[in-house]
């Protein structure tokens, strides 16, 4: 599986699931918790990814 | 406190261990334990369709002790994961790094690391054995109590 954002994606479900099964006993609150942080890892994520854009890894190409 | 105070932490510590969720089976907690399971063992095994290696300690670089101590916290699951890197159950190089079986386990992990997948595969696998780390941390809390 060589797609970064595929990964990045069930990465990011796998472990929203884990702690929010982990740390609410509420089925609402554990969805709430579940969403939030699997949109914070992928948001961020893409934002990061988005703001690195402007510097390349190797400059002398 | 009584011994069934203490062993019942204990058998739910290392059953945890022995299996995701099986530590939180034990303790009556069916539902959570089926969905550790599920995604502990999920995020295993992506580690190893994607070609992930397991760490093995080196005396001359301290970090690779954490990075052995989450593999190992897998469970016996992460046996797959070890022979699939170093081909045996090895977990710790030997101090002299000529040796012919050092040679062979480095030769072992440089072919895992030529892998375009092999950081993702390889944090996914450190990523399982973390998480199963903080599953027998819950089920301690649980059987003592000191969560609902």
């Amino acid at each position: 599986m060589r797609s970064h954002f595929l990964n990045m994606v069930i990465f990011s479900a796998l472990v929203s699931v884990f702690f929010a099964f982990l740390t609410q006993n509420d089925r609402r609150e554990r969805l709430k918790v579940m969403t939030i942080l699997f949109l914070s890892m992928v948001v961020l994520s893409l934002l990061i990814a988005y703001a690195m854009f402007p510097f390349p890894l190797n400059t002398a190409r | 406190m009584s011994s069934e105070g203490v062993t019942t932490p204990l058998i739910s510590c290392f059953l945890a261990w022995l299996l995701p969720g099986a530590g939180h089976f034990y303790l009556g907690r069916r539902r959570r334990a089926a969905v550790f399971f599920a995604v502990v063992l999920a995020t295993f095994l992506l580690g190893l369709l994607n070609e992930g290696r397991s760490y093995i300690a080196d005396g001359q670089q301290p970090l690779t002790y954490l990075g052995t101590l989450a593999n190992v916290a897998t469970g016996p699951l992460e046996v797959l994961s070890r022979r699939a890197t170093f081909h045996k159950l090895a977990y710790a190089l030997p101090a002299d790094e000529n040796s012919r079986e050092a040679q062979e386990l480095l030769t072992a992990m440089r072919n895992k690391a030529r892998v375009v997948t092999d950081e993702y595969g390889t944090t996914y696998l450190i990523t399982a054995g973390l998480m199963n780390m903080l599953l027998i941390l819950d089920a301690f809390d649980i059987a003592i109590g000191r969560k609902a």
